[in-house]
């Protein structure tokens, strides 16, 4: 009926081309997801471009064959059960989401009262803060990351500080190469990515409801945990996701700074691809990656509403 | 016994500044127990700032509020017994009707029994039973301004403080909300604080009026002694429509002072203070106390002459703008009481005379400044709605 009638239209019309277009904006209005179709065409393009069609050649790859002579396409779980067969890949998972735990935990309980005093604390200091923060933006990861060898090393920052008063006599080896100069890089690193989100949502929490907390009898402790906190909730579930995606695939930190312990998943993933050229495995390996982040998404949802963490949602 | 006792609420000298801005100049007043005050007045006029005070968002510059008969000092907001209404509700977004209801008694320990018994009677009382699991951003505005009462209300305060609770509502729901309200303050008989700038929900509810400006309590007083008492040129404007006669004072008897207006008309009028002859005054006359007849009545204590310049017709009443002698113009509001098949209004040009008794003008306590004739209307009345 809609059709008929639109199509109707210009016949009786006196001016064709006007009414014409006038009939298609019509019609766009009436169908409102043509509208929405056309201005989604662009990012579904993208992602399927970039996203889906990656994903599903990853998932058809992770069931080829890898032979002397190159990939060969097959249907074997033959990637899969290497996966669980060698020991080696399911540690080197669990300490790639320990790691990734670790700087997430951390950069939050560094980041919160941080971004708290930023959005709630005095206004004075707050561009300057904030772009503070942001610099490290501005340089290249490599760099920042470079920039902890020269502040850690044997004849660093640290170890010239602490000879210098006198509280060590021989440079200390333990700040460099090991765990703690990875967990320190990629929280330095990553950092960003927590406090913005955290500040954004603090930002936006309506003071009249804090002052309402109060009017009801609530002190200020007590307004934070029934209030402040609850209702920053999606930029901390943001913050914690972005984080830890980013720890968990970090390969280039823990082989830069990591020394012996430096070899993490995603250092693994990488080789399959540069080193021993076995795709079919290296596409179970990012397969894997992308379940565990995919399971996280799951967990988080359950503590906020995802559309609320991503913005979609005031 | 401190003899403050007998007042929830009581104001002393409070003064708050903002920085060189004087929010509240010096405002002293007492509300009695289960009392409906309101604060009226033009945004700006301290009048949220006086809530703010009383709930100890803001504390005064100087000066000192008493609550119960003890002064409030620094006490923080969570530890006074007074509860606010918030203009724009400030319903807990992510908790639930019931647990917004339930955040006070919460806050305060009380058994979950107790407390679930007392959310269902609070929520009964705001007559929204059954939308205890709903989430505030799934009710109407007039639906939450009930939560946000039940929230408050629950608690039991001295006072209960609300901030123009009604004025995100649009007309027809607030003019319901204000018969709840009074209800309400019947049926619980807490101390009410409404505050307000419009002066009809302010002479409709309340018990009294503070009508303020500047920072400044220009009266407080019943809704009828605001509207037919008004002492100052301000609180003559604010509330209602008021015709100002510039005149000068000529002489006394007993109760009521004899003013001659520019033109040599002589007019008699009451007043509370005297005043020296010779001295500038204002005098009040409300549009429809003024008798509006075609000839000079035999006896009156107070007649103009003047011409219809233009009318409203409004239906219940017409509204004539007449033109005295002098220039100076007067509003008349006739109640269209005559019978049907006359002709219901008086033709522009008519002559006419203006006729009132001595007791229905007033003398104000301060007066304007000197004034063009032209400008007819000043101080810039608020236009009402007469119904």
């Amino acid at each position: 009926m809609a059709i008929e009638g639109a199509a109707a239209r210009p016949a009786v019309s006196a001016s064709v081309g006007r009414s014409a277009r006038r009939d298609l904006l019509a019609l766009l209005n009436r169908w409102g997801w043509v509208k929405v179709l056309l201005f989604l065409v662009p990012a579904c393009l993208l992602l399927t471009f970039y996203l889906v069609i990656p994903i599903a050649m990853l998932i058809v790859m992770s069931f080829y064959r890898s032979t002397l002579f190159g990939v060969v396409p097959d249907f074997s779980w033959n990637n899969y059960l290497h996966f669980w067969r060698n020991p080696m890949f399911p540690n080197l998972l669990l300490r790639s989401i320990r790691l990734a735990v670790t700087v997430t935990a951390i950069s939050l309980l560094v980041s919160y009262p941080f971004a708290y005093f930023l959005a709630r604390g005095t206004r004075r200091f707050r561009t300057t803060l904030l772009i503070l923060v942001m610099v490290p933006f501005w340089t290249s990861y490599l760099i920042r990351t470079m920039s902890w060898l020269p502040i850690l090393g044997i004849k660093g920052v640290v170890n010239y500080s602490l000879m210098t008063l006198q509280i060590v006599s021989n440079p200390v080896e333990v700040f460099l190469f090991n765990q703690f100069s990875v967990v320190l890089t990629l929280i330095h690193i990553y950092l960003p990515y927590m406090v913005v989100p955290i500040y954004l949502s603090l930002d936006r929490l309506d003071g009249r409801l804090l002052e309402a907390a109060s009017d009801l009898g609530a002190n200020p402790l007590r307004t934070f945990w029934h209030v402040t906190l609850p209702l920053s909730l999606p930029g901390v579930v943001g913050g914690i996701v972005m984080v830890f995606i980013a720890a968990f695939g970090a390969y280039v930190t823990p082989k830069l700074l990591g020394g012996s312990s430096g070899i993490m998943f995603g250092n693994v993933l990488a080789d399959q691809y540069s080193g021993t050229f076995n795709w079919p495995f290296g596409a179970v390996l990012a397969l894997i990656m992308i379940a565990v982040v995919l399971g996280l998404l799951v967990v988080a949802s359950r503590f906020t509403r995802l559309d609320a963490v991503f913005g979609a949602r005031a | 016994m401190d003899s403050s006792s007998d007042f929830d609420l009581e104001f002393r000298n409070v003064t708050k500044l903002f920085g060189d801005v004087r929010a509240v100049d010096e405002a002293t007043f007492q509300v009695r127990r289960g009392e409906f005050l309101s604060l009226l007045g033009p945004s700006g006029c301290g009048k949220t700032t006086s809530l703010r005070m009383i709930a100890g968002f803001e504390r005064p510059t100087s000066g000192e509020i008493f609550l119960d008969g003890r002064p409030v000092g620094a006490t923080p907001p969570y530890r006074r017994n007074v509860n606010t209404v918030f203009q724009h509700y400030a319903l807990f977004p992510h908790k639930t009707v019931l647990d917004n209801v339930a955040f006070g008694l919460r806050m305060k320990r009380r058994p979950p029994a107790q407390i679930a018994e007392r959310v269902d009677r609070m929520l009964a009382l705001v007559e929204l039973p059954g939308v205890g699991r709903r989430f505030p951003h799934q009710l109407s505005g007039g639906q939450q301004q009930r939560v946000a009462l039940a929230r408050a209300l629950i608690n039991e305060p001295t006072v209960l403080l609300l901030d123009e609770p009604l004025g995100a509502l649009d007309l027809k729901v607030r003019r319901r909300m204000q018969q709840e309200l009074k209800r309400i303050h019947r049926e619980v008989g807490v101390t009410f604080v409404y505050v307000t700038h419009d002066q009809e929900e302010a002479l409709t509810m309340s018990d009294r009026i503070a009508v303020m400006n500047h920072g400044r309590i220009e009266q407080l007083d019943t809704p009828a002694g605001v509207y037919e008492r008004p002492a100052t040129r301000f609180v003559a404007g604010f509330i209602g429509l008021t015709n100002l006669l510039r005149g000068v004072v000529e002489g006394r008897n007993d109760r009521d002072v004899v003013v001659r207006l520019a033109s040599g008309a002589r007019l008699r009028a009451e007043t509370a203070d005297g005043r020296a002859p010779g001295a500038e005054v204002d005098v009040a006359i409300r549009p429809e106390k003024i008798q509006m007849t075609a000839v000079r009545p035999a006896a009156a204590d107070n007649c103009l002459e003047g011409q219809v310049g233009s009318f409203v017709y409004q239906g219940a009443a017409t509204e004539y703008q007449i033109a005295l002698a002098d220039g100076q113009a007067v509003r008349v509001i006739v109640q269209n009481i005559g019978e049907t098949w006359r002709a219901a209004v008086i033709p522009v040009g008519t002559r006419v005379y203006l006729c009132w008794s001595r007791g229905a003008a007033l003398i104000l306590s301060d007066v304007g400044p000197r004034r063009d004739p032209a400008e007819d209307d000043e101080p810039a009345p608020e236009r009402v709605a007469w119904r």
